[in-house]
């Protein structure tokens, strides 16, 4: 009975209650909306990373990484290779011979890594032949072993296709060694640190170059990002002398960004709430000063104040109950059509590319927000009728009646 | 039986102290049917209240029945509200979302009081005053005479020892003051139903069975007719 007088006294002020639902489902939609853009971004950016430069995971010696001589190869690469080529769940594998090099041409120089690369692999782990220019990823080339740099180191050393580079470094015993390289195309990823830091050669060039055999690293992509743990595991358990890292630890700050992304949801659902909870204050407080006779008419006649309090309630759960799922399924509609349209950012595709991001965007969002801010809005619509409830109670049924 | 043993009600908000009963003595028995008149401010509205339990006396004891109600929590005193004492106001008697059956039902409802037995007391009310065919009709849907007598309908559903009304008539036309009154004096007088009223209206005064006359929150008189 109190719940039914409560549902329909939520009707006596429509335009009232409908604001009230409208601004609830708003700040749901908006809330989820962000949360869902943030996730996209910061998945977008993962993405990214993985896939031009970070792969799923990457297995050095580990001496390699504590020293970074020339001669840390990996020692069972072999083994670890078949291993690899067996797994099902493996969809490329590229080893890479790195050598840190002195770069130089005619218009300038620089510090760069050589990576030594099979370009074929290369292809099935990174999409860095898609970010060349001229589509010549290290196959077509005359006498000069070819090589591939940045837009950006191009700038720097005023080279283009065509120019020739002299690359020169120590090698393992100590020996000066240099390498000309005819430059067969420019790149340019979406990390323009990356960009500066690396070139691209032939493995054999390389090996043929510093006289070293294998491969200091092996970059593998899975087909599936959600087994990356997992197979790390089973290869640490397989090849217990290798380090073997996944993407979050190689680039932590991919990870640390989902951190923060948790963080920065979190305040902005408190936010909402606390919006949702003045609204719903003000709106019942409204509603129960304006209704003073009548709550006194009817704790006169013997309505009991637990009574009165649970109807006041049970007004704002209704309120919450209309605008939550109503929040909540405008905001599944449209996540779930820009997840698959995608939302156009290309008046910004300049700025983003700098920071790792592409011109399309597809928001995310993990079903667990639904839950989470489903539950909040009730907890928060009842909390915050609770103080106008109370002010039900202290109604003197003498004295409302009285003020006729 | 209702029995106001030395009863004074002060007001007093720090500034002002007002006197709105200053030594009431009265008995009402069952089965009366009492007019409360006076002059505007003389304490009738103050008297009904402390009788019906809305509020409490300043000294003084008000005995119902056998429960002193001075006694009575906050909390208690709404339950016997409910289970012992009718009210009919002058205005706001009604929940305006519920239709008139609703509205009669109601106290039954916080009774506790079974889906049959409601269902069937609720039709004979409805019936006694005279709105069988307006019982799905929200309260503003209907006149101020109809609404006042749901309003009666609903003070008689909790089976109440009395029924108060203070100033029930006052926003009413002569015609439906008449068939308002009409209908309490039935009840009075078939179901031997105690009605203690407050009035301005000679009209109402002429048919009380007994006239309590206050003024300046003493009693002036007291009249059986
Ligand atoms: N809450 C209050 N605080 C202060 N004074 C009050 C309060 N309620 C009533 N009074 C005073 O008590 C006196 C009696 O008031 P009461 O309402 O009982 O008179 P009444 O006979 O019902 O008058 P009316 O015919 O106008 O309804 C009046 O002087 C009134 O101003
Ligand atoms: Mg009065």
């Amino acid at each position: 009975m109190i719940v039914k007088i409560a549902f329909k006294n939520i009707w006596r002020n429509k335009l009232r209650s409908w604001v009230v639902i409208i601004a609830i489902a708003l700040g749901i939609f908006g809330g989820l909306a962000v949360i869902s853009t943030a996730t996209g971004l910061s998945k977008m950016r993962q993405n990214n990373a993985i896939r031009t430069y970070v792969s799923h995971l990457q297995l050095h010696d580990s001496a390699y990484l504590k020293y970074g001589r020339l001669d840390d190869t990996i020692n069972q690469q072999a083994d670890i290779i078949t291993y690899l080529e067996k797994s099902k769940k493996v969809k490329g594998i590229s080893p890479r011979l790195k050598v840190e090099s002195f770069i130089q041409s005619a218009g300038g120089t620089s510090g760069v890594i050589l990576n030594g690369i099979d370009p074929e692999k290369e292809r099935q782990v990174t999409d860095l032949a898609e970010q060349c220019i001229a589509g010549n990823f290290l196959e077509r080339y005359k006498q000069k072993p070819p090589i591939i740099i940045s837009q950006k180191l191009a700038t720097k050393l005023n080279a283009r296709v065509k120019t020739t580079i002299q690359c020169s470094f120590t090698n393992n015993i100590g020996v000066p060694i240099t390498g000309i390289f005819k430059v067969v195309d420019i790149f340019s990823t979406s990390n323009s640190m990356y960009d500066e830091l690396n070139a691209f050669v032939r493995l054999e060039d390389l090996q043929n170059l510093t006289s070293i055999q294998g491969s200091h690293e092996i970059a593998v992509v899975l087909h599936e990002e959600k087994e990356v743990e997992q197979f790390r595991e089973e290869l640490i358990s397989k090849f217990p002398n290798q380090h073997i890292a996944s993407w979050r630890g190689i680039a932590p700050d991919l990870g640390y960004a989902d951190k923060m992304m948790d963080l920065v949801m979190t305040l902005f659902l408190i936010i909402i709430m606390l919006a949702l909870a003045f609204g719903i204050v003000n709106t019942m407080l409204m509603a129960v000063l304006e209704r003073k006779k009548e709550l006194g008419m009817l704790i006169s006649v013997g309505m009991n104040k637990r009574k009165v309090f649970w109807m006041i309630i049970w007004e704002s759960i209704f309120l919450a109950l209309i605008a939550g799922p109503l929040g909540i399924f405008s905001t599944y509609l449209a996540v779930n059509f820009f997840g698959r349209v995608g939302i156009d950012l290309s008046f910004a595709a300049q700025g983003l590319r700098s920071i790792g991001l592409e011109s399309t965007l597809f928001p995310i969002l993990d079903n667990k927000y639904y839950v989470i801010i489903s539950i909040l809005v009730i907890i928060t619509a009842i909390l915050s009728c609770i103080y106008p409830a109370l002010k039900a109670l202290k109604l003197n049924p003498a004295e409302t009646l009285r003020t006729a | 039986m209702i029995k106001v043993t030395h009863v004074t009600k002060t007001y007093d908000d720090g500034k002002v102290r007002v006197e709105a009963l200053r030594g009431i003595n009265v008995e009402i028995k069952n089965g009366e049917f009492t007019a409360i008149v006076g002059p505007s401010g003389s304490g009738k509205t103050t008297l009904l209240n402390i009788i019906g339990g809305l509020d409490t006396p300043t000294e003084g004891n008000v005995i119902i029945g056998e429960t002193n109600i001075a006694l009575l929590s906050e909390n208690q005193l709404i339950d016997f509200r409910l289970n012992h004492i009718g009210f009919v106001f002058q205005s706001y008697n009604l929940i305006p979302v519920l239709t008139a059956k609703e509205n009669v039902e109601f106290l039954m409802l916080l009774q506790n009081k079974s889906e049959a037995e409601r269902d069937e007391r609720t039709t004979k009310l409805l019936k006694a005053v005279g709105l069988e065919d307006q019982i799905n009709k929200k309260p503003n849907e209907m006149s101020g005479g109809q609404q006042q007598r749901v309003a009666v309908a609903r003070a008689l559903a909790s089976k109440p020892d009395f029924i108060l009304a203070d100033e029930p008539t006052a926003n009413l036309d002569s015609a439906s003051t008449a068939n308002l009154l009409d209908i309490m004096y039935r009840l009075n007088q078939e179901e031997n139903m105690t009605f203690v009223f407050s009035t301005h209206d000679q009209r109402v005064i002429d048919r009380a069975k007994r006239v309590i006359t206050v003024e300046d929150g003493k009693i002036l008189s007291d009249i059986y007719t």
